[in-house]
């Protein structure tokens, strides 16, 4: 028979090292030659989309396309330390170092626009595509590009640190808060049980999730399709089998992770309340969007057919004997 | 030691061959087209999916000799001049490609598929992939892609 139930989960997640130890994230933007802005950081790209998000987070100080921002990452003897692309925390940390750091490059640009320009304040200058002027007056202004030949040689070039607020946890009680900030988020999973064979196939899906600020929708809704695939193999497929040590299922044959037809739409609901210390309000979501998956699966199959289970994954062999062992109990 | 003759991306090579070989070493050593992957080695993951005589296969599993006289597309075949391919521009424009290993067999698989079935539904497309691992992106916008890429073929048939 197939019984069908839904559940939800929700979790909140730490992003960053966490619990005092030091989070330092470092980068460095450069003005060019020819007016673009170059920007060094030891941030790893594996396909998360750290390059895309950090570019856009430098284009945004500078009111400028991404496509004018080189970004030269991962390379370390040219690139400064922006610490493991782990924990979710490369949108928030180094994301802000970024900012930090192309921030201190507009402002000294800014330096030699106001002397170029023979103006006496910073009031009311504006720098949107490669150039900085006056608001009122946009005529009275100056490129990127001529700005870098008036400092010729000595190439502006500007730092960005940010660390971020750790706390270390009482050792005693394990209380305190860690972390900052703290991402939230919420699954809700319709199941459909094969009581009679004890597969699990999940019927429809909704993340809710908290971006702070949602950077780069794509890919914010790549990673949530990524973690509900990771989190669904974690609850009902993926099964290392470790036996004295030894991983028994080494191989696709036996070690099941979830194929196209296993995966289910997923309808997203980004909640936007921008994080006030983040760049642009935005937080770390990578890990987040996996977390709430196997909980919420739990829940559906216990709405579906009572039955709490306590070990994932959840395989047919494993469901057949609890829903057997429910059945001798009535 | 064997010489086949075999047709890759309609180009036609010679290649010394030892009997134990792979169609997946003649292509990433003898060729040095190693936009083809090795993943499981086993034919469970579906990274060096190549299309032989229009039909995706893992090149893992085909013995060299197996390859002699037929032809080839690897993913380095499938751009045309300077542009990519449709299937290609869909998998940029979609957000279909995360850390990539999987991509250069996915979109062979899409591109078998499109070829005998141009309009499939989104339940045809998990189909065509199935064979096609990804551990990265939860499969929803290569699928998404796919339909993008399949609407790109269709409109070029079209102003044809």
């Amino acid at each position: 028979m197939k019984k069908r139930g839904i559940g939800f989960a929700s979790v909140f997640y730490g992003t960053g090292y966490g619990n005092g130890f030091p989070d330092i994230s470092n980068a460095i933007a450069e003005l060019g030659m020819d007016g673009k802005i170059t920007i060094y950081v030891g941030a790893t790209e594996v396909g998360q989309g750290a390059k895309t998000i950090l570019s856009q987070i430098a284009a945004e100080v500078f009111s400028m396309s991404v496509e004018e921002i080189i970004f030269v990452c991962e390379d370390t003897s040219i690139t400064p330390d922006a610490g493991t692309a782990a924990a979710s925390r490369q949108t928030y940390n180094t994301g802000n170092a970024i900012k930090i750091a192309a921030e201190n490059l507009r402002e000294e640009m800014i330096d030699v626009a106001i002397e170029r320009l023979g103006l006496n304040s910073r009031v009311g200058l504006a720098v949107k595509n490669g150039r900085i002027f006056l608001k009122t007056f946009p005529e009275k202004g100056i490129s990127f590009e001529e700005i870098a030949l008036l400092v010729g040689d000595q190439h502006l070039r500007r730092t960005g640190s940010f660390t971020a607020q750790t706390t270390q946890m009482d050792e005693d009680t394990g209380e305190g808060a860690p972390y900052w900030p703290y991402t939230f988020s919420v699954y809700g999973i319709e199941v459909e049980v094969d009581t009679s064979i004890g597969t699990i196939e999940v019927i429809r899906s909704v993340c809710a999730q908290d971006t702070g600020r949602t950077i780069n929708p794509k890919l914010v809704e790549g990673q949530i399709d990524g973690g509900f695939a990771m989190g669904l193999g974690y609850a009902i497929y993926e099964d290392l089998n470790l036996q004295k040590g030894k991983i028994k299922h080494n191989r696709f044959t036996n070690y099941l992770i979830p194929t196209a037809e296993d995966m289910p739409e997923v309808e997203k609901i980004f909640i936007e309340n921008p994080e006030s210390t983040g760049p642009y309000g935005a937080k770390g979501i990578g890990e987040p969007v996996t977390l709430a998956v196997a909980p919420a699966i739990l829940n559906a199959i216990y709405d579906a057919v009572g039955i709490r289970i306590k070990e994932i994954p959840v395989t047919p062999d494993k469901l057949l004997i609890a829903l057997k062992e429910k059945e001798m109990e009535v | 030691m064997k010489v086949i003759q075999l047709k890759v991306n309609g180009g036609v090579y010679k290649v010394d061959i030892e009997e134990d070989m792979r169609l997946l070493d003649v292509l990433r050593d003898k060729l040095r087209l190693t936009g083809t992957k090795e993943g499981c080695g086993e034919g469970e993951c579906g990274a060096c999916t190549v299309i032989m005589d229009g039909v995706s296969v893992n090149a893992c599993m085909v013995m060299a000799f197996q390859a002699e006289g037929k032809e080839i597309i690897t993913i380095e075949g499938i751009q045309r001049k300077d542009e990519l391919h449709p299937i290609q521009r869909a998998f940029l424009e979609e957000g279909a490609v995360q850390c990539g290993f999987c991509t250069p067999g996915m979109i062979l698989s899409a591109k078998a598929l499109l070829d005998r079935n141009p309009s499939p539904s989104r339940k045809e497309i998990r189909e065509g992939i199935s064979g096609n691992l990804c551990r990265c992106t939860g499969y929803n916008q290569i699928i998404t892609s796919v339909e993008k890429a399949s609407q790109y073929l269709r409109r070029e048939e079209e102003e044809k």
